[in-house]
């Protein structure tokens, strides 16, 4: 519900450029042409772990038309981490390097050709001759880490271990009850429907720019720049248009090797993935393993809380031991616990990188903790949803892990109020289906947070704002759309800061030369932080109109306000002059402008939170899983688009769906995809998708603009969980190893699990 | 070889290679970047285009094959400057997010429209079942297809060139088996909306 | 690489001349939804490419003195919903229904699918139920008819050689008296490879409630879909009640778990297979309910 008096927050909004969405206006990455551009194909090594003993390009290179062939033979061997945003930043290991001279996955990079159409260069691709001395295959982290393993790196293939504990045990009754339980999260794809690609030009005057649908400008600058030894005014990273990311565009993954392929050629050299390579090759949502123990009361009150679990980093390391540590950061934001002790470790494997995804970690913990709550649930014999309402924190609690306060966080009410619109408790009363077909329902909360703001990070956001001679206004900031209407959402908060028409507000995104710093999309922080960034900044431009009016009008500031498209007199002599003539007037007569720029800092870190309930219908015979029902509740403080912010709940559930039922990257038992990408990946479509209600709760309660919180990551965070739930709940089954495909099904019930 | 075909309407006549794929000839020898490859192989329909009002996965049709045919292209859905309805139901029911699979979702819905002015909820879904969605869920994009057939209902504008419809079917079983897509009994597919064979259900 | 050289038909001479340049390089264009995908993926370019799409002989749906002819040209969107396909081949008709997507549908053509032999092929279970021959043209002009049996030689593999064509299928018309359906499980309800299909077709005498004739042939399991005749025994000369359902069930699975034996697939496969065999009896709509869960 939109807070009253709000003319443009929270109603429905197209995003500003669907227009040139729907024609085939909008030019992305892919569609970009520059003179005298060349096209780079990348070569990925067909094996899992190899040393790379020979390279002959002599038959590519006799192609007309191919410029030059890459590999480490002929490219610097610096290592670098492509996760990387700030100097110096933590848990950062530098073991990545342009071209392999170990191959350490299949699909790890080991060559390029660049040429002068995509064509020969795909063609050429074919002709490089590679030798490879193979090396054994780890293809799991517990392969890995047995003693005596090679190691994949030459620190071993331990990349991480961490141990935290908060709050101390307590004394438990004889009568407490404890489950563990075993939960397992596969290798992912993120699946954005456009392909990973870059475009990078190196010119005379020594200057690179790199044209990149990335989540970060400033990061591929830094990567890039420091990797080549270049000032950081040298390189430019503009963002381009992006069709999808969920944080596979987040990390550098062709920054760099497209900078370089720029550089050594000279020439602009446009680099582009097929689907295969961009599943294998980019990066995966790492495949976790978490081993859950309860302890609850026997009223149904969690006691002690203890996680084991293991992530496979894949080959390098890139995000993976921040994103490990994440994954222990969720639990004491969702629930009241006295105990919450969890150990983690991250293996290097020879398998697909891992990196970060939608949820960074928060929707595969909740997938094992929830799924473990409901486990509890059965021994008990109590009503999940009662469950949970013992344990759920309240609004204003405090972070026991952190110390930071949840803000007002509305889980609870997310439960009570989605349980009643779902009909929870007369559909978990009432079996249905029949012999062949069991219907069952299930749910899971979640909780992320809005920021990166933590005890030793800060999170800020500098915009810039100019009014222009007609009143209309430009934004200058650091802003990397994703798809999601992260420009419209920001327009529509300045529209509503300086009452005016949102057609009337322009919005830049990221480029690394020109807009002011911001560290990117990423961390749920651009409807919280940036968004509370643009609404200050249009306050700001505000206060500045009032400061020019007072001299132009040659009256006290204090007796003039901005309103409604007009500087004007509160008090004393009735006078107003439109913001334009206001801004005309400075400009003739003052030498001033109406430009402003504003930094804003983040003082808080609230929760956010999710509930969700699933319906499904499971084939017993085929296995098959359908979800027929489907309702998402978000404490989303305040809804900026709502029409946005529905659309990020509905599509977050057919990935989280996904994720429960049928996509995961699996591996032969030498680490090889499969052949194919969407043949052999599967994501949810039209069909299979159920109709997703959605309910918002909005309080306002948080510093965000308009008390708006973040919405897309949380929006998948419990959707497997719910999903699974749904399934053991109407098989009778405790399937906790996902996706849970039609075979586990079958083989769970042919061994008599289940009632 | 020469090809000559019609592209939004206009008649162009080309030297292609024999094997070029129609993706290949109408982003980059014809300058229409609108349709997208998602993945190259027929599977996310990113690349559909309409030959002679029937949806195609342009990365998979040999170029030569269209000779003397009529093309679509999502650039060729406005006319006049005037947005198709189809395309402002997209734009007003928050159908677009990234934008990526929109001009081949558009293209299967215009197709799906031509044949089938008011399609049922079940005929849409599976009308676009080879068009992936990593954004919205689908759920957005079937309300706007819905929308648009209604909206055609009621406008009684003329949407699109002189089409083949499909052929009248005889017979109960054959019009459910040609309005759903689907036949009536299919592992995994049975729903609440489902036609079953003889049931017409809009 | 080469340039490759298209040469389109237009009529049975033009095409006999196409198919006499033939090299084992060269291939047959039908929908291309095959041969774009290999070309792209395996780098391969041909020498040659035949392009069928200009053979209007050869996309047909006729019915002439009780025998049904399908042109290879024929694609799935036009068996979907074609009158005689409906009626007189509906297993054949719903299998159209069951590839792919329908951007796959509107191109892809039977021919190419069988000449493409995959395992999992849709049509091929269909057509053999029907007991399909397949017509072959070579370029020395000559003309072959094969049961469809006789061509399918392994996974991905047929009987033809270089610089032959099929041109169409031919097969008895079902009559009223003849219930004939398709069945297919796939990894997701649609656009799905099958990972189990069958293909049903039984003569039904309704007053007697009895199952006269059954042709059953099973896809997605082994190196090629093949009837069963242990599954057709099952059913023909038999009622049209639930014993025989359980009867067909339990063969159905045999069947499978014959066919496969240690691929990693079969515990899967021999569990749905009930599943599969329960969706094409109701397919069949014998008017006889079944309860699965007796069935073992």
């Amino acid at each position: 519900m939109t807070q009253s008096g709000l003319r443009v927050v929270g109603r429905d909004h197209p995003i500003a450029d669907a227009a040139l969405k729907v024609t085939g206006g909008l030019v992305y990455g892919i569609d970009m042409d520059l003179p005298r551009m060349l096209h780079a194909r990348l070569l990925l090594s067909p094996v899992a772990h190899a040393h790379i003993v020979g390279i002959d390009a002599s038959k590519a290179l006799a192609l007309p038309g191919v410029i030059a062939v890459f590999s480490h033979l002929n490219a610097p061997a610096a290592p670098y981490s492509r996760y990387r945003i700030l100097p110096g930043q933590a848990l950062c290991p530098e073991d990545e390097t342009l071209f392999t001279a170990t191959a350490r996955f299949v699909g790890d990079r080991v060559a390029a050709v660049v040429a002068t159409d995509a064509q020969t260069a795909a063609d050429a691709v074919a002709l490089v001759d590679v030798d490879y001395e193979e090396l054994p295959e780890l293809l799991t982290p517990e392969a890995a880490l047995r003693e005596g393993a090679s190691p994949i790196h030459p620190a071993g293939n331990l990349l991480h271990e961490f141990d935290q504990t908060v709050g101390e045990p307590i004394a438990r009754r004889a009568d407490a009850v404890t489950v563990t339980i075993t939960v397992a999260t596969p290798r992912l794809h993120h699946a954005a429907i456009e392909p990973h690609l870059c475009l990078a030009d190196y010119d005379e005057s020594g200057k690179l720019t790199i044209w990149s649908p990335t989540q970060s400008v400033f990061g591929a600058r830094t990567v890039v720049a420091d990797l080549f030894g270049l000032s950081y005014n040298r390189v430019r990273v503009i963002k381009v248009p992006m069709g999808g990311s969920f944080g596979g565009k987040q990390e550098f993954i062709l920054e760099p090797v497209t900078a370089f392929m720029a550089m050594a050629t000279k020439r602009p050299v446009k680099l582009v993935l097929d689907r295969a390579q961009c599943i294998a090759g980019t990066m995966v949502r790492p495949a976790t393993v978490s081993r859950v123990s309860l302890g609850v009361s026997r009223d149904g009150r969690l006691e002690d809380v203890d996680v084991d679990t293991v992530l496979d980093a894949g080959a390098y390391a890139t995000s993976s031991p921040d994103y490990a540590g994440m994954m222990a950061h969720k639990l004491t934001r969702l629930y009241r616990v006295p105990h919450y002790h969890h150990h983690g470790r991250v293996a290097y494997t020879t398998t697909p990188v891992g990196g970060g995804c939608r949820g960074y970690g928060a929707p595969e913990f909740v997938t094992a903790l929830e799924i473990a709550f409901d486990q509890v649930a059965r021994e008990l014999g109590i009503d999940p949803i009662d469950l949970r309402l013992q344990n759920l924190v309240q609004p204003h609690d405090i972070d026991a892990l952190s110390g930071m306060s949840l803000g007002d966080a509305r889980v609870r009410e997310c439960l009570e109020r989605g349980a009643e619109a779902f009909g929870w408790r007369e559909r978990l009363r009432t079996p249905r289906g029949d012999e062949r077909r069991r219907i069952g329902v299930g749910m899971a909360c979640g909780a992320h947070k809005n920021g990166i703001l933590s005890t030793d990070f800060p999170d800020f956001s500098t915009m810039a704002m100019k009014m222009n001679e007609d009143g209309s206004v430009a934004l200058s900031a650091s802003l990397h759309e994703v798809g999601c209407g992260t420009r419209t959402a920001m327009a529509l908060i300045i529209a509503e800061e300086l009452e005016m028409s949102p057609d009337l507000v322009s919005i830049t995104e990221a480029d690394s030369d020109t807009t002011p710093y911001d560290f990117g999309c990423f961390g749920s922080r651009v409807t919280y932080v940036c968004g509370a960034a643009a609404r200050g900044t249009a306050a700001a431009l505000k206060a500045r109109l009032v400061e020019l009016a007072a001299l132009v009008m040659q009256r006290p500031a204090h007796e003039l306000r901005a309103h409604d498209g007009r500087v004007e007199a509160v008090v004393g002599p009735a006078e107003y002059l439109p913001y334009g003539a206001v801004v005309m007037a400075a400009k003739t007569r003052l030498s001033e402008d109406a430009f402003v720029h504003y930094t804003h800092r983040a003082t808080s870190n609230p929760g956010a939170y999710s509930v969700q309930f699933a319906e499904v219908s499971v084939d017993c015979a085929t296995g098959l899983t359908t979800v027929t029902d489907f309702l998402a509740v978000g404490d989303v403080g305040q809804a900026i688009n709502r029409l946005m912010v529905e659309g990020q709940f509905v599509g977050a559930v057919q990935m989280g769906i996904g994720s429960a039922l049928c996509e995961e990257v699996r591996l032969d038992d030498r680490g090889r995809p499969p052949a194919g990408g969407f043949k052999t990946y599967h994501i949810v479509n039209a069909p299979d998708m159920p109709k997703v209600r959605v309910l918002l709760v909005e309080h306002e309660g948080d510093e965000g603009p308009y008390g708006a919180k973040s919405v897309g990551e949380i929006a998948v965070v419990p959707t497997a969980a719910a999903v699974v739930n749904a399934i053991n709940q109407a098989l009778g089954t405790s399937l906790a190893d996902l996706p849970v495909t039609p075979e586990k099904i079958v083989a769970a019930l042919a061994q008599g699990q289940g009632d | 070889m020469r090809l000559s075909f019609e592209v939004n309407g206009v008649r162009r006549e080309l030297d292609v290679d024999p094997a070029a794929r129609l993706i290949d000839v109408l982003r980059d020898e014809l300058g229409l970047t609108g349709t997208k490859e998602g993945c190259g192989e027929g599977e996310c329909g990113a690349c559909t285009v309409l030959i002679d009002d029937r949806a195609v996965d342009s990365c998979l049709v040999i170029a030569a094959q269209v000779r003397d045919k009529r093309v679509l292209t999502v650039e060729g859905l406005a006319r006049d400057g005037e947005l198709d309805v189809l395309q402002q139901q997209f734009i007003d029911h928050g159908a677009v997010q990234c934008g990526f699979c929109t001009p081949g979702m558009l293209m299967s819905a215009k197709a799906l429209l031509l044949a089938h002015p008011q399609p049922s909820e079940r005929q849409i879904r599976v009308a676009l079942a080879g068009n992936l969605c990593r954004c919205t869920g689908y759920g957005a994009i079937i309300a706007a297809v819905t929308a648009a057939g209604r909206a055609l209902a009621a406008g009684g504008e003329a949407w699109g060139p002189e089409s083949a419809a499909e052929p009248a079917a005889d017979g109960e079983a054959s019009r459910a088996l040609n309005e759903a897509g689907v036949p009536p009994v299919f592992g995994g597919l049975l729903s609440a909306d489902t036609p079953a064979a003889g049931d017409d259900s809009r | 690489m080469s340039a490759t050289r298209l040469l389109t038909p237009r009529d049975r001479s033009e095409l006999t001349a196409a198919l006499g340049e033939m090299t084992r390089d060269s291939r047959l264009l039908a929908g291309g939804t095959d041969l774009v995908r290999a070309t792209t993926q395996q780098r391969h370019r041909p020498d040659l490419i035949v392009d069928l799409s200009a053979m209007a002989e050869l996309d047909h749906v006729t019915l002439d003195d009780g025998l049904l002819r399908v042109g290879a040209m024929a694609t799935f969107t036009r068996l979907q919903a074609d009158p005689l396909v409906v009626r007189h081949a509906r297993c054949l008709a719903l299998a159209a229904a069951a590839v792919g997507s329908l951007q796959i549908r509107n191109v892809a053509t039977v021919g190419g699918n069988v000449a493409n032999a995959s395992p999992c092929g849709d049509s091929i279970p269909a057509l053999l139920a029907l007991g399909a021959e397949v017509e072959i043209w070579d370029g020395a002009g000559r003309t072959r008819r094969e049961p469809l049996e006789a061509v399918l030689a392994g996974a991905g593999k047929t009987t033809l050689s270089c610089g032959e064509a099929i041109v169409g299928f031919s097969f008895a018309a079902l009559d009223d008296g003849v219930r004939a359906t398709f069945a297919k499980i796939g990894s997701r309800s649609t656009l799905s490879v099958a990972r189990l299909s069958v293909a049903v077709v039984v003569g039904y005498q309704a007053a007697e409630g009895r199952l006269t004739t059954a042709r059953v042939a099973l896809g997605a399991v082994g190196e090629t879909a093949f009837r069963d005749a242990q599954v057709e025994a099952s059913l023909a000369g038999h009622r049209a009640d639930s014993d025989t359902a359980f009867a067909f069930m339990e063969q159905c699975a045999a069947a499978v778990c014959r066919s496969i034996p240690g691929r990693h697939s079969l515990d899967y496969k021999c569990g749905a297979a009930v599943g599969l065999a329960d969706d094409a009896w109701r397919g069949l709509d014998l008017s006889s309910p079944v309860e699965l869960s007796t069935v073992s």
